[in-house]
């Protein structure tokens, strides 16, 4: 009995990082805009579903013109993080809304700065 | 004891001389004959030594038989053992065993009241796992009897063979019962688990424990902080990397989070679905080309599209007073 209860306990516990080995944890965003990004992706997610079918409602050419005006009216009126056309792809480290790369989610300094120390995985510099 | 030692210790040497010399002179056959008499001696104490732990174990059943209602609510742990006394019956057995045995009573008294608490312990454990095992081997077996298919196939089998030589008769029903029987006993039975994957009934049977005190939590903190070591290398490293979650599972298995144990058919024949709407007019128009759509989509699972269906139905319901008007 309090053996399984240590085995829970344990499952539990192991969430947390034993001490000898810690690593890095970030526990703040770099700035306010990088924190108002982050809600405006969470919004989104959250009403992507109900955006798309009150969309596929109202960009149609079968249903009545008044059911559509109805859909206008409730998509307008989800918050207006909801949509997804908000969201700015921000540099992850330094939160620059410019420059940014996509598939490393990095700006183009930081992108240069990690490269040149070897810290880019495939990445080389240009010579040809 | 120490003559049961020594005695002990003689018997493997006059084993190895006995192998060793296979003409023996007469004073080794007498020094086996002693040898072989000191072990008779030593099995005669070893016996009365068995005879007096059955009678402290009759006792010790009897008593805990009175005293389960007393005992039960002590737990399992040793200390609670070891600080419960003995009882006075047991110990008065005990020092009359000592008395009769011909070495130091004091000594043999300790030592036997020592081994009665390992017994009680023992007799503790295999009473809380030895009987699940016992039920464990009972429960896999079943009893024979003969269905009426059965018995009609044998009987049908009987009469269709009369016309053959008596030999020839009993094979086929021994076989056909062989058989039958393989059959029954290779679905019959716990699953070893060696080619699929474990199912978590064992589980749940703990899980009906109460929740774990504070005091559990950190004690459970300071044991994963203490043996948790720093990775020796990088493949330890990448084992911790593993079980957090840092890491996938090599070889990558492209469906790990997603369970859609549904078939194709499932995913493409969705009209049944569609009972909720009205049979003509442009909503049914509009929800086929959903459907038509949605079953071309292999990225959603069966319930997601069967929740946007409903989504819609709901939709269309609350404008239904809207939908009338036009």
């Amino acid at each position: 009995m309090a053996a399984a209860a240590l085995c829970w306990a344990l499952r539990a516990a192991r969430q947390v990082l034993p001490s000898p080995c810690p690593r890095q944890v970030r526990s703040y965003y770099v700035d306010w805009r990088m924190l108002r990004d982050v809600k405006r992706r969470k919004t989104a997610y959250e009403h992507a579903d109900e955006r798309l079918r009150i969309n596929a409602i109202r960009k149609n050419s079968i249903l009545p013109k008044e059911l559509q005006e109805v859909a206008d009216k409730e998509i307008a009126a989800l918050p207006r993080d909801s949509c997804p056309v908000r969201i700015r792809n921000r540099c992850v480290l330094t939160s620059r809304s410019r420059g940014v790369k996509r598939r490393w989610r990095l700006s183009r300094i930081v992108f240069r700065h990690f490269a040149d120390h070897a810290q880019m995985s495939g990445v080389q510099r240009a010579m040809w | 004891k120490d003559k049961s030692a020594a005695s002990k210790d003689s018997t493997p040497e006059g084993a190895a001389k006995r192998q060793e010399d296979g003409a023996e002179t007469p004073k080794q056959q007498l020094s086996d004959i002693i040898g072989n008499m000191k072990v008779e001696v030593s099995y005669r104490k070893k016996l009365q030594q068995l005879k007096t732990r059955e009678n402290k174990k009759q006792a010790i059943n009897k008593l805990e038989s009175l005293d389960s209602e007393g005992s039960v609510p002590q737990g399992t742990t040793e200390d609670t053992q070891r600080s419960k006394p003995l009882n006075p019956e047991l110990v008065k057995a005990a020092s009359a065993v000592a008395s009769s045995l011909p070495h130091n009573k004091k000594q043999t008294e300790s030592e036997l009241l020592a081994q009665l608490r390992r017994h009680e312990e023992t007799t503790d454990k295999q009473k809380k796992g030895g009987t699940v095992n016992i039920r464990n081997v009972i429960s896999e077996m079943t009893v024979k009897r003969q269905s009426p298919a059965q018995r009609g196939a044998r009987i049908s089998g009987r009469i269709s063979l009369q016309l053959d030589e008596d030999g020839q008769r009993i094979r086929p029903e021994r076989s056909s019962a062989r058989s039958i029987d393989s059959r029954r006993s290779l679905k019959v039975g716990k699953r070893l688990n060696i080619f699929t994957k474990a199912s978590t009934e064992p589980e749940h049977t703990l899980k009906t424990v109460s929740p774990p005190t504070i005091w559990d939590l950190e004690f459970a903190k300071e044991v994963a902080a203490v043996t948790a070591q720093p990775p020796r290398n990088g493949f330890e490293e990448m084992i911790q990397w593993t079980k957090e979650g840092i890491l996938w599972e090599y070889p990558i298995d492209n469906e790990v989070g997603m369970e859609d144990d549904a078939e194709f058919h499932e995913h493409i024949f969705l009209e049944k679905h569609l009972e909720g709407f009205p049979k003509e007019g442009p909503i049914r128009h509009f929800m086929e080309l959903v459907i038509c759509g949605l079953s071309k989509n292999p990225y959603i699972s069966v319930k997601q599209k069967v929740e946007h269906i409903e989504w819609f139905q709901k939709y269309f319901e609350e404008k239904k007073e809207l939908l009338q008007e036009i």
